[in-house]
């Protein structure tokens, strides 16, 4: 019962978020409605029993990413950045060309319907197994890091080394150049 | 009641509007925040996948990845959107137009 | 005697190396290269001699022959066979015509030596009387007509080169024109005869020749209604007539004194202008075949009169000679034409003898005043006695008193003249050819003697020429050749007798070597006759050769020639009659111009006279009508239809037309391949960039929104 309302909440925070992050005109809106998104998404995780990926999403995503964005865009003047709106049909102010908006749609609309076909071969696949006990995943998904996914983790970390390194040097102030 | 079809269909859907927000926003910022929502489907996906398919924590683990992987994607992405700023005054995308022709 | 090329060819080639070595290197030999013609010449002499030798003192029968062949060109093929075989036929005739040829080349080629001495173009003229030399002796030695002919036109050439040797004198350069010219007339007909009869006879070898004749291939064939043999013989003798200047065609022969003496003897009295009776006399069978011979003797009779007549009023020395010439060539073709074989081969040979040596004596005269014209000499025997002697042995034998060669001859001829005239069966109006001929040799003797008692006899009419003249020295080049000349123009070295007719045999009837050998072609025996290859060796069978023995026969071949005793009476009648008219017309000069009792005759016929001084106006038909009012306006018309008409039209007519085209073609170019091509292609690829621009945006979004769509058609392709 719970686990049905919470998904529900959850659906529709992160559809919700999503839609807004497409609609909103500023910058700093479409920000906070994806933050809203992602601890949607990060409840959805919460009813798939992955309690350790919910959590971390909150902390890395939610914490970490959108507050970058947040600073990324308050360092470059994104809060006057209003771009022009293009009135599609007077509905609603969406913003962009409105080729774009319907090779998007007819994109969009492909996606559902392929997928709609596929998943209805899928059928009665996925009941929920086990539906009351949510095991707690921490600690097998320490054991699996250091086992079976050990590379990735590394890589991962050499990854975060680069994209460290990498950020500071792509946006470091360059005011003296003579100085380097 | 809640099925496996239930979260593709959500992460269809989040997908299908990460896509179109990398199209319709001109803002760089927005462009990446369009790509977060993408990734975010993609890990939901694999989580689904993992509970309701392959019952270990295989797509746990790579959703974990999914983030790690974001996080400095966006870092580097957005020390771009700095130096662009830096340059051009703007982060309208389309004055990042140095390909044209 | 082994006839082989070494034995043979040196006859034809010393010259013609003479010749070819004169023209490049001439004039870096020392004195020019003259001692190398002179001794080319005498080799040739040298080797003339021999076969001479072999074929008199061996005395072979009249139809011996050497024939040797090599090919020349052969172009047969396809069934069809043309073979052109080259080759050297020496029978009695020519050996002997050899023999004179190389022997009055060599002594005039000496004589030349100093006559030309002091010639700015010395060398030139010993290249061109090489060339000369070896194509006469080529003529001589050729077995077939083409080969006669090429050698023909080669010294048609040296006679144009030679008249026209002093070519700053207008007149010289006019005089070779006109000779050569008036010769090509001759020729064109000459080589139609040829075409002729290689039609019928499939080759043009003389052996060939006689042989179809007498098979009779010739029978029966006509052409534009004339009978081939005929047109074939008429055509061929035209050619006789061109080259030894018989009417109508004499009249170059007069202008052709232009050039230098030895020259004009050399050419226009011994050798070229013989050339063109010694190939009536090879054609001989042909000209009986087709019936000519009347047209033939009549020919020579009147050119024999004609030129004589006009001799009578000449007043420069050579001009006198040159009609002579032409005189005694009528001679010869009418004697050709009577059938007097024989005899014309025979006064062929003793006119070169004398008619050089008067050629070369008048040389020296004109060396020794610079004077050519009469009136203004006289009394130059004591000045120049040699050349006196000569002279007047020469004169003596041309007139036709006995002992000299030139009355056995012509008196033949004349003999042989009368009987064809009179007895031998035809129409009395063909007694014209005889009378003729008597009273020619009337006038003969008459303007001989008239050019003797004007220059060297009687006083000096000139004394400042007379004192200033050179006296004469006996020189190896100046003297002898005249004295040797001389010596042959005794009667006996031709016949066995001091006469001819047989009274005074000499050295027994065994030497009447001339009558013996030279005999017409008799047909029958040309049928299976064989010819070896001209090689370096003598592959000819050594059989047993048939010796020839005398008996008296006539010469005689014409009409008639059974009745020997009807010959043998004309004979008679005619040897009186020739000598009571050379010694007439002795008589007659000797009365106008020594004694003076008789006065000139040309006041009295001033109508004759101009008509002869104007050489019976043939000058002025020839030039004044033929050429200024005839061929000259037609010449003109064809320029006009040539210049106007078809260079108008089909030359310039073209360019228009090319033009048309040039202008199409340059639209075709300017809008097709400019426009559309060339310029099209750029405005495509603008148009092509003005769409692609709008791809390459640089914009991001719209990349990804490419990169989005083309997803989606990939998962559509699931």
């Amino acid at each position: 019962m719970f686990l049905h309302l919470l998904f529900l909440l959850s659906a529709l925070l992160t559809l919700a978020g999503a839609a807004m992050v497409l609609i909103t005109r500023n910058i700093m809106h479409s920000c906070i409605y994806l933050l809203a998104s992602l601890i949607g998404v990060a409840g959805l995780y919460a009813t798939l029993g992955a309690d350790f990926v919910a959590v971390t999403q909150i902390m890395v995503y939610v914490g970490g990413i959108v507050i970058l964005m947040l600073f990324a865009v308050m360092l470059t003047g994104g809060k006057d950045f209003v771009s022009k709106a293009q009135h599609l049909l007077g509905l609603a102010p969406t913003m962009g060309n409105r080729w774009t908006y319907t090779v998007g749609g007819l994109v969009a609309l492909v996606f559902l319907f392929t997928n709609i076909h596929l998943l209805r071969r899928l059928g009665g696949m996925g009941q929920v197994k086990n539906d009351g006990a949510f095991a707690p995943t921490v600690d097998q998904i320490g054991n699996l890091l250091l086992t079976e996914h050990v590379l990735a983790f590394e890589i991962s970390s050499v990854l975060l080394l680069g994209a460290l390194v990498g950020a500071a040097l792509i946006a470091r102030p360059r005011h003296e150049r003579s100085e380097k | 009641m809640i099925s496996l079809a239930s979260y593709l269909v959500i992460s269809l859907v989040l997908f299908l509007v990460g896509i179109m927000v990398m199209m319709v926003r001109k803002n760089i910022v927005a462009i990446l925040l369009g790509i977060e929502l993408v990734l975010n489907a993609a890990a939901l996906n694999f989580v689904a996948y993992s509970k309701f398919v392959t019952q270990n924590l295989d797509g746990h683990i790579f959703s974990l990845f999914i983030i790690v992987v974001a996080a400095a994607e966006a870092a580097v992405g957005l020390a771009i959107v700095i130096r662009f700023f830096q340059i051009k005054e703007t982060i309208h995308v389309d004055e990042a137009t140095q390909l044209r022709n | 005697m082994e006839y082989t090329i070494a034995s043979v060819a040196p006859i034809f080639l010393c010259p013609f190396l003479a010749f070819v070595i004169n023209a490049f290197i001439g004039h870096r030999l020392p004195r020019h290269g003259d001692w190398l013609s002179v001794l080319a010449i005498f080799i040739s002499f040298l080797f003339a001699a021999r076969i001479f030798g072999d074929f008199v003192f061996g005395q072979f029968a009249t139809d011996y022959y050497v024939h040797k062949v090599f090919d020349w060109f052969d172009v047969s093929g396809g069934g069809v066979d043309f073979k052109v075989a080259m080759g050297v036929y020496i029978d009695n005739m020519g050996a002997v015509m050899l023999l004179m040829v190389t022997g009055a080349a060599f002594l005039i080629t000496l004589f030349s030596t100093w006559y030309m001495h002091d010639d700015p173009r010395y060398g030139r003229f010993f290249t061109y009387v090489s060339l000369f030399t070896s194509a006469m002796l080529g003529l001589v030695l050729s077995d077939n007509l083409l080969s006669v002919f090429i050698f023909w036109e080669i010294m048609g050439f040296c006679s144009y080169s030679l008249i026209g040797f002093y070519y700053e004198k207008e007149k010289a350069g006019d005089a070779s024109l006109k000779a050569f010219m008036t010769t090509r007339v001759g020729d064109v007909f000459f080589l139609l005869g040829i075409v002729a009869i290689w039609q019928v006879v499939g080759s043009v070898t003389f052996v060939d020749i006689y042989a179809a004749i007498g098979a009779g291939k010739f029978a029966g064939l006509q052409i534009m209604g004339v009978s081939l043999t005929t047109f074939a013989a008429f055509c061929i003798f035209m050619g006789t007539i061109g080259k030894s200047a018989q009417f109508p065609l004499q009249v170059w022969l007069p202008d052709a004194m232009m050039g230098p003496t030895p020259c004009s003897a050399l050419i226009h009295a011994a050798t070229m202008v013989a050339a063109g009776v010694y190939l009536s006399l090879r054609t001989y069978p042909l000209m009986v075949a087709g019936d000519l011979t009347h047209f033939i003797a009549l020919i020579g009779a009147i050119t024999a009169f004609g030129a004589a007549t006009i001799a009578l009023v000449q007043t420069d020395l050579k001009a006198v000679l040159a009609f002579s010439t032409i005189s005694q060539l009528g001679y010869m073709v009418l004697g050709v034409g009577v059938g007097s074989y024989n005899a014309a081969f025979m006064h062929l040979i003793t006119h070169a003898v004398f008619k050089a040596c008067l050629f070369l004596s008048a040389g020296s005269v004109i060396h020794a005043v610079h004077e050519q014209e009469m009136p203004k000499l006289g009394g130059l025997r004591h000045k120049l006695p040699y050349t006196f002697i000569a002279m007047m042995c020469c004169t003596l034998a041309i007139a036709g008193v006995p002992f000299f060669a030139g009355f056995v001859s012509k008196d033949r001829i004349l003999g042989d003249a009368l009987y064809w005239g009179t007895m031998a069966g035809q129409s009395k109006v063909w007694m014209i050819v005889p009378i003729l001929g008597f009273a020619g040799a009337f006038l003969t003797a008459f303007y001989m003697f008239r050019m003797m008692f004007l220059v060297f006899f009687g006083k000096p009419r000139d004394h400042h020429l007379y004192d200033h003249a050179h006296h004469e020295h006996i020189g190896v080049n100046s003297n002898v050749p005249l004295l040797i000349f001389t010596v042959f123009t005794l009667g006996f070295w031709y016949c066995g007798t001091l006469t001819g007719q047989s009274f005074g045999k000499v050295f027994g009837g065994k030497t009447e070597w001339f009558k013996v050998l030279i005999e017409a072609p008799q047909l029958e025996k040309f049928a299976g006759r064989t010819r070896e290859p001209f090689s370096m060796t003598d592959t000819r069978p050594r059989a047993e050769l048939p010796h020839a023995h005398y008996h008296h026969q006539s010469g005689y071949v014409g009409p008639g020639a059974e009745n020997e005793h009807g010959i043998h009476h004309a004979h008679t009648i005619g040897a009186i009659a020739s000598i009571v008219i050379a010694f007439g017309g002795i008589l007659l000069a000797f009365l106008m111009y020594i004694q003076g009792s008789v006065r000139p005759w040309a006041d009295k016929f001033p109508a004759l006279t101009r008509a002869l001084q104007r050489r019976y106006y043939f000058d002025d038909l020839y030039v004044g009508i033929l050429i200024q009012k005839a061929m000259i306006p037609f010449n003109r018309g064809l320029s006009w239809f040539d210049m106007g008409v078809y260079d108008r039209f089909a030359v310039d007519g073209w360019a228009s037309v090319n033009r048309v085209f040039f202008k199409a073609s340059k639209w075709f170019d300017d809008v097709v391949i400019d426009a559309v091509g060339v310029d099209g292609t750029g405005v495509a690829v603008n148009l092509f960039n003005l769409v692609l621009r709008i791809v390459q945006s640089g914009k991001i979004q719209f990349y990804f929104i490419v990169l989005v769509v083309t997803l989606a058609g990939y998962i559509l392709a699931l």
